[in-house]
């Protein structure tokens, strides 16, 4: 009975630890966008520079990388290493789910 | 000598307009170190952090190419883009930005 009780306790850890992506929110990554797309263009998918990136349909995981490298300051950028300063682990999740989440025109080329 | 000094100063001012013009074409040759993670849908990087490496093709041409010379230089840091990005001359910098800055 122990045995079993411990079994299905590491199947529910197991079946919520999930994918890199869970927890984060693309409507509230919505709301705190706002300073985001003011460089990187409306849905993160027409930057005002050719030397910033788009941001639209990227893979959520690696925008959460980048975030995190900036904060961290394993990445390295007098814009974006502001940015990235203030954001919560949250903030940093719900922003990746959203720019994710937008349409653009990203893609694996084979 | 002031001729030289000014000549030396107009080509620090013009850095960028000497920069080297990427020809889509020419990178058909070099993409294969790209593709072997950047062609195959999902891959994931390894080591020394687990995540999807990023979509480029469609990316803008000015940040693939910012993004390369950082590598190359050692300001970014990831291990394996700095061991390809090492191997890049200028030209293949440019070429490489090109090609996936053109992809539809």
């Amino acid at each position: 009975m122990k045995r079993c009780l411990a079994s299905c306790c590491l199947l529910v850890a197991l079946a919520c630890s999930g994918p890199a992506s869970a927890g984060g929110d693309a409507a509230a990554g919505q709301s705190k966008s706002t300073v985001c797309i003011s460089c990187h263009g409306a849905g993160g998918n027409a930057p005002i520079s050719p030397e910033y990136p788009k941001l639209a349909g990227q893979h959520d995981d690696y925008l959460q990388n980048a975030l995190r490298d900036y904060q961290k300051g394993a990445r390295k950028d007098p814009v974006m290493s502001a940015q990235a300063a203030n954001l919560t682990p949250q903030d940093i999740l719900d922003l990746a789910a959203y720019f994710s989440s937008q349409a653009g025109n990203l893609t694996v080329k084979y | 000598m002031k001729t030289l000094l000014i000549i030396a100063i107009t080509g620090l001012l013009c850095g960028s307009a000497f920069a080297v013009e990427g020809n889509a074409e020419s990178a058909k040759g070099k993409i294969s170190m790209c593709q072997g993670c950047h062609g195959i849908y999902d891959y994931k990087a390894t080591f020394p952090k687990v995540y999807r490496v990023p979509m480029i093709a469609g990316q803008q041409s000015g940040y693939i190419a910012k993004a390369l010379a950082a590598y190359k230089s050692g300001t970014r840091t990831q291990p394996n883009m700095r061991a390809i990005a090492e191997s890049l001359s200028d030209q293949d910098i440019a070429d490489l930005a090109a090609y996936y800055g053109s992809a539809k």
